[in-house]
């Protein structure tokens, strides 16, 4: 009988035991695991955070995303509706720019090349070739139909001065000086027979006793105006 | 017995504890609730024990039960978006203090009582 009641305190105690044991390894276990993870996550900055701040800075960021992706969205339709725009511009474009090419070559900003006339006058012992002269030449070729003009390379434009200073010719502000070379791009034809008619320019000056010589050319080529041209007054 | 049983469940859980995995920082928090539970159940029963009343089977069921309640609870707080995890060691760090002042007050009783008896035997031996 009192063995029997000795077994079953120690039948007791032994269980009592076991399962202490049993609490004490699980509670150090987990302290350990805790301690640990605790020691690794102090390591890096961002994960010390509280798990909080991190959704906190999460939804910032998403709201911030869902932002910026909505703009993105909202220019990439701006970008099409502009190319489709552009498309149709497109063909606008390359007609204002033949014609923008065209008013260039009017107005003499650009190198053109052609058939045309060559004209050489040069002053003599006997008479100088003043300003009037060339201004008259120019004037007929004008007359005759003349696309483009220059003198010793200066292109004739809307805003050319020929005027004398002193013993020299200048035009486009420059100084030229005989011989002079005109350079005439037109219908060949035309420009010969409007300068070679009797009594007409070139007639009048040889008999005059001017250096004056005509020849024709295939591909005469004329050097752009190379000044300023602005309009400071004309609305 | 018990007190071998005690050093024999610290020192193997120590070597395997320092070998384990670590785990991710999202269920560090359970775990940290369930160690404070169990913390407060290991002195409500040293405090029980000491009181004369400590019932075996509540204190493995408070150990248990507490811990897994707590997380529980911590689970269900995360949810509600509620920190109820902060009431839960309030709760818990409290009672520790309560049977920790129930130890204290025991000791010095029992130190203080053991003086008194021997200063009482030493002047009655005198």
């Amino acid at each position: 009988m009192g063995e029997k009641k000795k077994f079953k305190i120690d039948k007791s105690k032994i269980m009592v035991s076991i399962t202490i044991f049993i609490i004490c390894f699980i509670i150090v276990y987990v302290m350990c695991i805790q301690f640990k993870t605790v020691n690794k996550i102090d390591v890096a900055e961002i994960e010390t955070m509280r798990e909080n701040e991190l959704r906190e800075a999460l939804a910032d960021w998403k709201e911030q995303y869902q932002d910026v992706s909505k703009e993105l969205e909202y220019n990439k339709t701006k970008i099409a509706e502009y190319e489709s725009k552009i498309e149709s511009n497109e063909e606008a474009g390359e007609l204002l720019e033949e014609e923008l090419e065209n008013a260039k070559m009017l107005l003499g900003l650009t190198d053109v090349k052609g058939e045309g006339v060559i004209i050489n006058l040069s002053s003599n012992s006997e008479l100088e070739v003043t300003s009037q002269n060339l201004l008259d030449l120019v004037n007929e070729l004008n007359s005759a139909g003349a696309e483009a003009i220059s003198i010793n390379d200066q292109r004739i434009v809307a805003m050319t001065d020929i005027v004398d200073v002193g013993n020299f010719v200048v035009i486009n502000e420059n100084r030229i000086a005989s011989p002079y070379t005109i350079k005439a791009i037109g219908d060949v034809t035309y420009l010969q027979s409007a300068l070679n008619i009797k009594k007409g320019f070139l007639d009048e000056y040889q008999t005059n006793g001017y250096t004056i010589s005509m020849k024709s050319d295939n591909n005469i080529s004329i050097n752009k105006y190379d000044g300023e041209m602005t309009l400071d007054y004309v609305k | 017995m018990i007190i071998g049983a005690i050093v024999l469940g610290c020192l193997i859980g120590v070597i395997l504890g320092v070998n384990a995995p670590i785990i991710s920082y999202t269920y560090s928090g359970y775990l940290a609730i369930a160690i404070i539970a169990a913390l407060d159940s290991i002195f409500g029963g040293i405090s029980a024990t000491l009181k004369g009343n400590f019932d075996f089977k509540v204190f493995v069921s408070g150990f248990f039960g507490n811990a897994i309640l707590s997380m529980l609870l911590t689970y269900l707080g995360d949810k509600l978006n509620v920190d109820i995890y902060l009431a839960a060691i309030v709760v818990f760090v409290n009672r520790m203090f309560l049977n920790l002042t129930i130890i204290r007050k025991y000791y010095i009783e029992k130190i203080w009582t053991e003086k008194k008896v021997k200063s009482t035997n030493k002047s009655k031996s005198e």
